[in-house]
Parts: structure tokens; sequence; C-alpha cells
């Protein structure tokens, strides 16, 4: 009776109210700084006295800001393909593999997921002050890959645990060679799985700001970093008009996910 | 591609105990030198900097400055989770029992909100909560205040947009534990004599525990370390740990008290993590993404 809604009687109207209530909650913000961004006033009030398109002309007028963008998508792009990789080759080692330690390896692969990232921000950052490493393409590539991984392996090892190896087998068994296998039946098979990890590393570099708060140089910043460092001097409608354009992003690969999943057989 | 021939070689050639290790040497490389080394070597710092000895964990634990930021630091992380924990439930049991278009819908809604990047949604709670956001204005317009309330760079302003953060991290492993429960359960108790409260009380909240549990840790230690929204939400006064860091680094330069607030922080997080590992297993502790 208590998992069945339409018996829950009074309780029913409790629990659709505060749904509701808490999806308005979690859907206000952003609606209202998607609305700003087209609003005039500089103070950001609301409802907007008029409608403009000013703060998206300052945006794209900017260089930093489009320099900014540029940046955290290569950099993304970057760890997207070197997290994929490295994790479509850990997980086989965690999949297939029998080997002493394997469970402790697992654990110490998917630590940088559960831990602190500021610890890993200032550790990293203490170390590439050494390897002069701090504020370059090549840190950010680094430092972003050992975020995204542990969304990589988990997303593989998925697909990979719930593909029968048999048939793997049974293509080497008509002939193929074993790494033809597994290009031509494994990896295809698990497909879904490699989509999956490129898409959250890729999500995992874009939206970091943590680690590359402390690895920004002037002349090489992250989008979240330019964002981050502009709040800290004043609330500019220009920052939601950045918004605006990531949450059009967001929406956009949730619709694809979305169709991806459909296309899928259940 | 070379690994998997290399796995062929180096199984003929590597001792059979080995056998499916070598695939995972790359990550395992990258990790050790850029993850293991730097964070070892900055813990070590606590207690060989400025001079070795201990000093660096007799000043964290003696001064009541730092005092009051660990302090300050497990007050708002238990408060975000308990009032995470309040809004999740419902939410959690209305998608696992409501018609399926508006679970489906607000599960949307809760993706929507969850991928959004951290500082859009840190930057409309700047802009709502602020002295002349839509908040104030709004309660003044209705007379229900005379001037606006302090609602940022404090207790507030962080607790709300913390929990505004947090709570796909509470919904997603309740509405699936709730999902997977036996209504036939229920059934059998209320066939007992038990009233709704008592099946509520003693059915299903205990065989929601593991999903609580699992909800509870997580956003309890998300929330001791995080940095973002407590640095643009709050304020000088309640300074959470991992702003006492970057502050320690970035401003004093101070390596050696950096390092114990970290082995401090990442005790602390990872001893409430092997629990939930141990009650609950792996799945539980990863199931964010």
């Amino acid at each position: 009776m208590l998992l069945d809604f339409n018996r829950l009687g009074g309780l029913r109207v409790a629990l659709s109210a505060i749904a509701f209530l808490v999806g308005a909650f979690l859907l206000l913000p952003i609606v209202v700084i998607v609305l700003l961004s087209f609003g005039s006033s500089r103070y950001l009030q609301f409802p907007p006295p008029a409608w403009t398109l000013r703060w998206y002309e300052e945006l794209f007028d900017n260089p930093d800001w489009l320099a900014s963008f540029a940046t955290s998508f290569e950099i993304a792009v970057v760890v997207a393909v070197a997290a994929t990789l490295l994790g479509l080759m850990a997980s086989f080692g965690l999949a297939r593999g029998r080997f002493p330690g394997k469970e402790a390896l697992r654990a110490l692969f998917l630590t940088p997921m559960v831990m602190p990232v500021v610890v890993l921000a200032v550790a990293l950052y203490a170390f590439f002050l050494r390897l002069q490493l701090n504020g370059t393409f090549v840190g950010f590539v680094i430092a972003h890959t050992i975020i995204a991984l542990p969304f990589a392996i988990i997303s593989i090892s998925n697909a990979l645990e719930g593909f029968d190896k048999s048939i793997e087998d049974a293509a080497v068994l008509c002939g193929a060679s074993p790494l033809e296998a597994k290009l031509r039946v494994t990896l295809p098979a698990i497909r879904s799985g490699l989509f999956g990890a490129a898409i959250f590393s890729f999500l995992a570099s874009w939206d970091e700001v943590v680690v590359a708060i402390f690895m920004a140089s002037p002349d090489l910043q992250t989008l979240p970093v330019r964002i981050f460092s502009t709040l800290q001097q004043d609330l500019s409608p220009v920052i939601a008009a950045v918004s605006s354009i990531l949450v059009a992003l967001t929406v956009l690969l949730m619709a694809v996910a979305a169709i991806f999943r459909r296309g899928k057989p259940a | 591609m070379t690994t998997m021939t290399l796995t062929r070689e180096a199984a003929v050639r590597a001792p059979r105990r080995m056998a499916g290790f070598w695939p995972t040497s790359p990550a395992l490389m990258l990790l050790t030198v850029f993850f293991v080394a730097p964070v070892l070597g900055l813990l070590l710092r606590s207690v060989l900097e400025p001079q070795p000895g201990l000093q660096n964990y007799v000043e964290v634990f003696g001064s009541t400055t730092y005092l009051r930021v660990f302090v300050n630091t497990f007050v708002v992380a238990t408060i975000v989770t308990v009032v995470t924990l309040m809004l999740a439930f419902p939410v959690a049991w209305f998608l696992a029992v409501a018609p399926r278009r508006w679970a489906s819908l607000l599960f949307a809604v809760i993706l929507l909100s969850m991928w959004t990047n951290l500082l859009t949604r840190t930057y409309a709670w700047m802009v709502l909560l602020q002295r002349t956001g839509i908040i104030n204005k709004t309660l003044m317009g209705w007379g229900l205040i005379a001037s606006p309330l302090p609602l940022i760079n404090n207790l507030t302003g962080v607790t709300v947009g913390m929990t505004y953060i947090m709570l796909p991290f509470m919904v997603l492993p309740l509405q699936s534990t709730i999902r997977s429960l036996d209504p036939a359960t229920f059934r059998a108790a209320s066939l007992c004599g038990a009233n709704r409260l008592q099946v509520f009380t003693r059915v299903f909240l205990p065989l929601a525990v593991p999903g609580i549990g699992a909800g509870v840790l997580m956003v309890f230690v998300m929330s001791l370390g995080y940095f973002v929204t407590p640095a643009l939400l709050g304020g000088t006064s309640n300074m959470m740990l991992a702003e006492l860091i970057a502050q320690l680094v970035q401003s004093l330069l101070n390596w050696g008290l950096a390092g114990a607030a970290a082995l401090i922080l990442l005790v602390v997080s990872l001893g409430i993590y092997a629990v939930q590992f141990r009650f609950f297993g792996f799945k539980a502790a990863g199931e964010v993404e």
C-alpha cells in the first residue's frame, strides 16, 4: 500500500506536493539565469526591465572568453580519448585478469573519484611546481585524466562484465586472431560502455574547477576558472550568458543521450 | 591495441600468476607518478616542514582558529546531509511509485540540474540570494520583511547552495532502493495488523536503510571536502576545511600546515568510505555516476 501510488490516500497529495516543490527548487535557478542572460539590467534585476542580446555580444567580442571555451574543449577532448583508452586497457585487466592484488588495484583506480578534490589539487600543484607543468596544456590533461579515469573504468568495466567472453572465443575458434576477435567482436559489443566512458570523461574535465583553479596561469585558463575568477569580483551578466550557453549544451547532450538510449534494444 | 598484442606476448613470457595484469599497467603508471606520489609527498611535508616533527599537527589541533574551521566543516556537512535527506526521501518515494509520466519528468529535471555546470548553479544562487536578489525583492514586495535578509556569505547561503548540489546524489541511490522493494512485504505487514505508521517505521524505513546509508555517507563526505560552493556562497567567518587548505597554500604558502589539514580531511573521508564499503559493498560506494 505504501508502494501503490493510487492507494496512498492523503500521502499521495503530500508526496506530489513535495516532489513538485523540489522539482521547482531544482529547475527555477537555471530558468532564472537563462532569462537574466537576455535581460537588460546590469544588476540582474528580475523580471528584467527590457530584453537584450548585449551580454552575448560582450561575450563573443571578448577574445579571453572565447579562448577559454576553446581551451576547455581541447583539454576535454584529449582527456576523453586518453581516459577511454587507458580505461579500456585497465578494464580488460580488471575484468579478465587473475592476479594477486586485483581488488586493491581496482580500489586504487577508483580512489580519485571519492577523495576530496582539493587534496589532489594541492598535491598536484606542488608536484607540478617542480616539473614546471602548472599552467600548461599537458599539466591540465594529466590532472583531468586522473580525475576522469574512474568514470571511464566504471563505464567500460560494466559493459565488459555484461559481455559473454565465449563469443570472443568463438570468433577465435572460427579463425580470427585474438586481436582481430577483440577489435571486431568485443569492442563493437561494448561500444555503449566506450561511448559512456568518453562522455563522462569529457564532462569530468569540462566541468572540473578545483584542480584547474590551482593550475591555471593568466595565459591558460579553462572556462570554469575564468568564471570562478570573474565571480570573485562581480556577478556580471556576461556570466549569465556563458551559463546559458552551458545549459543549452547540457540539454543538447541529454537529448542525444536519450535518443541513444532509445535506439538501443532494451 | 598495442597492449592487446602485448597481453598475448606477456602471457607467454610472464609467470602465470600475473595473467592479465599488463593491460592495467599504463593506468597504474599514470596514477603512481601523478597521483600516489604527489599525495604522499604533500602528506610527508606535514611532518617535514618547516622542520621534522609533529609541530604542524600540534598547531592544527591546538589553535582555536583551526578548531573552529573543523567544527564549522562538520556542522555544515551535517546540516546539508540532514536537509538533503529530508527533501530527497519523499522525492525518491515519489519517483519510485508515481505514474511513469510524472516520474520521468521529475527525473529529467534532476538530471538536468545535476549535469548543469557546477559554477552555473552556484552563480545562480549568488544571484538569487544576494541583497538585491529576487528572493529578498519578492519578500520585501510582499511586505513580509522590511529590510533585505542576509542570505549570502553566511551559513544560509552555503546550506542552500550545497543542498541544491547534493540533492541528486541522495535521490538517486534512495529511489533505486525504494524501487527494488517488494510490495508483498508491505501487504504482509498490513495483513498481520500493522497500521500505516507501523508499516512505514518497521518495514519501509528498515528496508530503505541501504539506500539511506549510501546517500547519507556520500553526501556527508562530499560536503566535508567541498571547495567551490562554500568559497563563493560562504562567508569569511564560517570557512570550511577545503578553503583553509587552499588558503594555506595560495596565500600563506604554509605547506606543512596544508599537508596536515589535507591528511586529516583525507583520513576522515576515506575512513567513512571504508565503513560504507564494509557495510554496503563497493557498488553502493560507486553508484553516483
